[in-house]
């Protein structure tokens, strides 16, 4: 990202390669749109070619992308105050991914759709500090990076978020 | 129960970022501990299922979405000349963006590059005629922008018109055709965020006097106060002194939102 504030914005397209499956996969899981969240990545890397600037290279790159995609999630939100956005849990299904081979298990395919389920029904925050250590696989310092919190924050919210994932996993699984 | 102290040792147990020592302290306590290893185990369950978490595939023309945008920015930024070649190229990055989910711009784009390139192709060997040639493609490319612009706000999509509406930023000189469509948006969609997007879409063009009229003949026109409230904004901002009129027969009106009747009260304090 250096390269590119230096004014060679064609490693732009390495960071594009680099990056925006995990950018979408975090949009995806904040919103459930497919086509907005491909629009927000878009948006995305826009704004870090756009504000490239202010980009210090103190911080790690993934903190300072993710810091930008999660202000175009609330610029979103704003845009869409009229619309409901919470979709009911069993329309989520269908937006889910499929892909599970047909000799597995129907029994884990429905736990899986549970888990979808549960964690669809997380707070934001839960989810979305989920989404950041399970799906992108952040430590705890990146994320309260990302987040504006600290290490030690971030860690108690992940835990609470776990807690609340699982019960409500449980109670769906009963 | 588990101990609330050792909330912070799981959940980086389970995340893979205790030091040997913390890990060792956690482990020896799990052995002393039913609560917390309870804890621990239950969440381990669900820690593992996420693994299995997918996300559907990012569609294909999203990296064509990218470069066209990448290009096009690097045209905005680089101010010098391009060869011929990438010149077109560009100019084409720019139709691919504006294309997206509007089949019947590729149809276009096709037959825009057929023309174009064959026209240019039969008759090269003359060096100014290429030059020539150019400009008119260019000229074209201009002018099918525009016409996308002009269909997609005639979408029944509100998300597309306001897309519509943003492609004026890259519309060089509006001419008549846009800035009439654009009014007529602001005036009758139905949508109040395709109206406020047109109002702002509007204010950069300003320096137009037909749109300086036409935002102030608009004011009458606006009944939602988002809208009378936005355009009091613009009209501050453009300093324009005709609009008072049209604001103190707005405030004639008995059913005026108390908040917008404050704002336009102001406005024209500020505008005296
Ligand atoms: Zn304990």
């Amino acid at each position: 990202m250096l390269r590119v504030k230096a004014g060679d914005l064609d490693r732009m397209g390495l960071l594009f390669e680099r990056h925006h499956r995990s950018l979408y996969g975090f949009l995806f899981h904040m919103t459930y749109q497919r086509e907005a969240s491909e629009d927000m990545v878009q948006n995305v890397f826009y704004k870090m070619l756009k504000y490239r600037h202010t980009f210090t290279g103190q911080g790690e790159f993934v903190a300072w992308m993710f810091q930008i995609a999660r202000n175009t999630l609330k610029d979103q939100a704003k845009k869409n105050k009229n619309k409901v956005q919470q979709l009911p849990a069993e329309e989520m299904e269908d937006r889910l991914p499929g892909g599970m081979s047909a000799d597995e298990h129907l029994e884990k395919k429905q736990d899986k759709a549970s888990l979808y389920k549960a964690m669809a029904s997380l707070s934001e925050d839960h989810r979305e500090i989920l989404t950041l250590n399970r799906l992108q696989e952040l430590k705890y310092g990146e994320i309260g990076q990302i987040l504006g919190i600290s290490e030690v924050a971030a860690k108690t919210r992940a835990f609470r978020a776990m807690q609340e994932l699982k019960n409500i996993y449980s109670k769906m699984e009963r | 129960m588990m101990c609330e102290k050792y909330e912070d040792k799981l959940i980086g147990l389970l995340n893979n970022e205790l030091t040997p020592a913390e890990q060792a302290e956690l482990e020896k306590h799990l052995t002393e501990c039913q609560g917390c290893s309870e804890e621990l185990a239950g969440l381990r369950d669900v820690w593992e299922m996420m693994a299995e978490m997918e996300t559907p595939e990012p569609s294909a023309h999203m990296r064509v979405k990218f470069q066209a945008m990448l290009d096009t920015y690097k045209e905005s930024v680089e101010d010098t000349k391009p060869g011929v070649w990438t010149s077109i190229r560009e100019r084409l990055g720019k139709i691919w963006q504006l294309q997206t989910r509007w089949p019947l711009a590729y149809s276009l784009v096709i037959v825009l590059v057929g023309f174009g390139l064959g026209y240019w192709l039969f008759s090269s060997g003359k060096g100014g005629e290429q030059e020539q040639q150019l400009k008119a493609l260019s000229s074209q490319v201009h002018e099918l922008k525009q016409t996308m612009m002009l269909a997609l706000l005639e979408n029944p999509s509100a998300s597309e018109r306001i897309r519509g509406v943003s492609y004026t930023s890259e519309i060089k000189h509006a001419d008549k055709e846009v800035i009439d469509a654009l009014l007529a948006t602001l005036n009758n969609d139905p949508n109040v965020n395709v109206r406020l997007s047109t109002l702002d879409a509007l204010s950069h063009l300003a320096n137009h006097p037909e749109v300086r009229e036409g935002l102030i003949r608009s004011i009458e026109k606006q009944d939602s106060p988002i809208m009378q409230l936005a355009i009091a904004d613009v009209m501050l901002k453009l300093q324009e002194k005709r609009s008072v009129k049209s604001f103190e027969d707005m405030l004639k009106q008995k059913d005026l939102n108390p908040g917008v009747r404050d704002k336009i009260k102001q406005t024209i304090t500020q505008l005296i």
